[in-house]
């Protein structure tokens, strides 16, 4: 324990020097493909996503690998959203050496199942290139790594800079809380929607809880919040949705009514101020025209309580995780080190996929300034949660969660009631 | 007894050479082997695990459980409710709405009524959609910036909220069900009608019955396997429910039904004990009504 701390000081201090100086990255970099080469057999990679973009990078990606390494891979993609329902029978049976996951709960419970593959020596050999805040994404609960993260977005506010500038406003500037009620006031008096919100899919509203109570009660809190150590009858969750409801006169009527995309595109058709939402959406604002695209920004929720500032972000972390149960688990940390690597980053940058990496020293000047808003974002917090359906049991975020915020959102008096409700739903699950 | 042993020695003396055999083995117990393989098998093991506690992992962790999933869904799960709520408003509205109007339909299309032809064409289009497509369209014509919204110019900031309006979007959605089911039970009613003997309804006439009287003493006992099929299918229709709402909702409980809930437990976003859990309620509801009905009619029948 004591000496993983001491890891973490030392390595936040390399860090440091990180960012003064990239060259030592760069070196280090060079240095990481060496311990790559090493002969450890064929190995297989498990690739999630079969639409042509994703194929490709993967692709891309594996073949850099077998020109730098001499190893041999097996590439297998899979259906992005069959492969997640599939994990543990896949985890069972015999899986690829690595393949594409999750970090946060997603990974700890194939973790503490012991169908993952323990990757703290990858850990302490290209640990220096991740931020902390990446480390304790990828730990399981018995402390050791089982994760190595590649690729992120941040959840945050999103504006249009043309329709902030009508207002006379600066996104830059929303910044507290009082910020933010004055631009909702400002948007509602021009007649436009100020926070636009969609919850058919009951997971969007999900966003703007996880960040007010991160934001009111702080990480701590939101964690322990969503691991059942503290009570959803607390007065500190129901002063969240007290700000929750703050926001109801500004959002649009519809709700319920809409999901993702119709939030996407009431911020697409400028009918609205702000909208809270993973970048991820931001692909199809560029699809769409690159004039949409540019004048996307996005910045991170104002503080509310100063005692945590903003120093809590939803980004979910997708990266990679080593099977247990694979033939060749030794290749498999090779694979993944590499994929995971400031170069095998920069292998899937070059192949012309558009994302943020995850990796510290990855070479940033071919980012759009998008791109580089959500590394700026995303770099300004502390501690990185990964989204509530993704950071608490799989039976409770989506059968109990999501259809309370829904009937908040219908019956925001109701709210008493349906947290003793939410309370009474976890106390009654099962222990697994 | 001693009159059916009479008869039956002479169907019991027809043997089978050793070929027949083999081939009625085959006939008979290929698919009943798959039969039992895959839908025996994963119906019994189904009903086990909903009595268990499991990760879905290791099988050494499967831990007895009693009833404590079921008592989790009646005590614990109130999204439980509102979707037996929902079933029972689907089962009401089919059964007393939208199953009658189908044989009303029929019935006026088989007197050929004016126009009977287009009114039988314009029911029997929705029929050939599954389901899912039906959810598909009606999602596309009333959601916000949908077709309807449109041409009422009404875009997305500003659309009538119909399947986010509590108070309302139930009717809807059984109003985007009964669009089909109406059609289905026309053309089932249809087909039987054509077979009734149009002598009895003469007959009928000419005893002086109105046609109510015509409908209900002489149609309707004519009709008796079709109505049967007529009451099992509306009730497993509605019970089963999926995938108009699947389609519209997603696997999110926008409006609660059994079908959803199962799919969202055994389907990533839950525990696959308690999917299982709600499936033998969903199986029990359906098989319940299912037996007692049939059982009784067939007991008629040998009468």
């Amino acid at each position: 324990m004591m000496s993983d701390q001491n890891n973490g000081i030392s390595r936040r201090s390399v860090l440091k020097g990180a960012a003064v100086g990239g060259l030592g990255i760069a070196a280090g970099g060079s240095l990481l493909a060496g311990c790559g080469s090493k002969d450890v057999g064929p190995m297989k990679w498990g690739g999630r996503g079969l639409e042509e973009s994703s194929v490709q990078w993967h692709e891309a990606v594996k073949t850099a690998y077998e020109t730098a390494t001499g190893n041999t891979v097996t590439l297998n993609m899979n259906d992005a959203n069959a492969f997640q329902n599939n994990l543990s029978q896949y985890l069972q049976g015999t899986p690829d050496d690595g393949f594409d996951w999750m970090a946060g709960y997603r990974m700890q419970f194939y973790a503490d199942q012991g169908l993952l593959e323990d990757v703290s020596s990858v850990w302490d050999e290209i640990g220096d290139q991740f931020a902390e805040s990446y480390k304790i994404a990828s730990t399981g609960s018995d402390g050791k790594q089982y994760f190595l993260p590649t690729s992120w977005y941040p959840w945050g506010l999103h504006y249009r800079k043309s329709t902030m500038t009508e207002l006379g406003l600066d996104p830059e500037n929303i910044a507290t809380w009082d910020d933010f009620m004055k631009m909702l006031e400002a948007t509602k008096k021009k007649g436009l929607i100020g926070y636009a919100l969609g919850d058919k899919g009951g997971w969007e509203a999900m966003g703007t809880f996880d960040i007010l109570n991160a934001r009111i009660n702080g990480y701590q809190f939101h964690v322990d919040l969503l691991a059942g150590k503290e009570k959803w009858t607390d007065a500190k969750v129901a002063e969240v949705f007290k700000y929750f409801e703050m926001m109801i006169p500004y959002m649009n009527k519809n709700v319920l009514d809409i999901s993702w995309e119709g939030m996407r595109d009431l911020l697409l058709q400028k009918k609205c101020g702000a909208m809270m939402m993973g970048s991820w959406f931001s692909g199809d604002f560029k699809t769409l025209s690159q004039a949409d695209y540019d004048d996307l920004w996005i910045v991170p929720f104002p503080e509310i309580n100063p005692e945590h500032g903003r120093d809590t972000i939803d980004a979910p972390i997708d990266g990679l995780c080593v099977a247990a149960n694979g033939e060749n688990t030794e290749g498999g940390k090779e694979l993944v080190k590499w994929l995971a690597s400031k170069d095998g980053m920069q292998a899937r940058l070059d192949s012309g996929n558009t994302f943020t990496s995850a990796n510290n020293g990855q070479d940033t000047s071919s980012y759009d300034p998008f791109q580089k808003q959500q590394l700026a974002v995303m770099g300004e917090a502390k501690y990185i949660t990964q989204f509530l359906d993704r950071d608490t049991r799989q039976d409770f975020a989506n059968p109990v969660v999501a259809p309370a915020i829904q009937n908040f959102l219908r019956a925001p008096k109701d709210i008493n009631k349906i947290l003793e409700s939410v309370q009474a739903q976890w106390d009654a699950l099962p222990a697994l | 007894m001693t009159s059916t042993a009479t008869n039956t020695p002479v169907r019991r003396r027809r043997a089978f050479s050793r070929k027949d055999r083999l081939t009625l083995t085959a006939f008979v117990g290929i698919p009943t082997a798959f039969h039992v393989l895959l839908v025996w098998v994963p119906a019994i093991g189904t009903i086990g695990l909903s009595f268990t506690f499991w990760s879905g992992i290791h099988i050494s962790d499967i831990k007895w459980a009693g009833f404590e999933n079921y008592n989790n869904i009646f005590t614990g799960t109130p999204v439980f409710w509102d979707a037996i709520q929902n079933n029972v408003i689907w089962l009401l509205w089919f059964g007393l709405i939208a199953t009658p109007l189908g044989i009303l339909l029929a019935y006026q299309i088989d007197r050929q009524i004016r126009g009977h032809r287009f009114y039988e064409s314009a029911f029997f289009v929705p029929v050939v959609l599954s389901l899912a497509v039906t959810g598909i369209i009606w999602n596309f014509m009333l959601q916000p910036g949908g077709f309807v919204q449109g041409i009422m110019g009404r875009d997305i900031s500003n659309p009538i909220s119909i399947y986010g309006n509590y108070d309302i979007n139930t009717y809807v959605i059984l109003g985007i069900a009964s669009w089909r089911h109406i059609g289905y039970i026309m053309l089932l009613y249809l087909s039987g009608l054509k077979s009734v003997d149009p002598s009895l309804k003469e007959a009928a006439a000419i005893d002086g019955a109105t046609e109510w009287q015509t409908f209900r003493k002489v149609i309707l006992p004519t009709m008796k396997p079709v109505n049967i099929i007529i009451i099992v299918i509306t009730v497993i229709d509605s019970l089963r429910a999926f995938d108009i709402v699947y389609m519209i909702y997603g696997s999110s409980t926008g409006w609660p039904i059994l079908g959803i809930l199962v799919f969202q437990n055994i389907s990533g976003g839950g525990m696959s004990m308690k999917g299982a859990a709600y499936a033998v309620i969903l199986f029990a509801l359906c098989i319940g009504p299912m037996i007692t009905y049939l059982k009784q009619s067939f007991a008629e029948d040998v009468k």
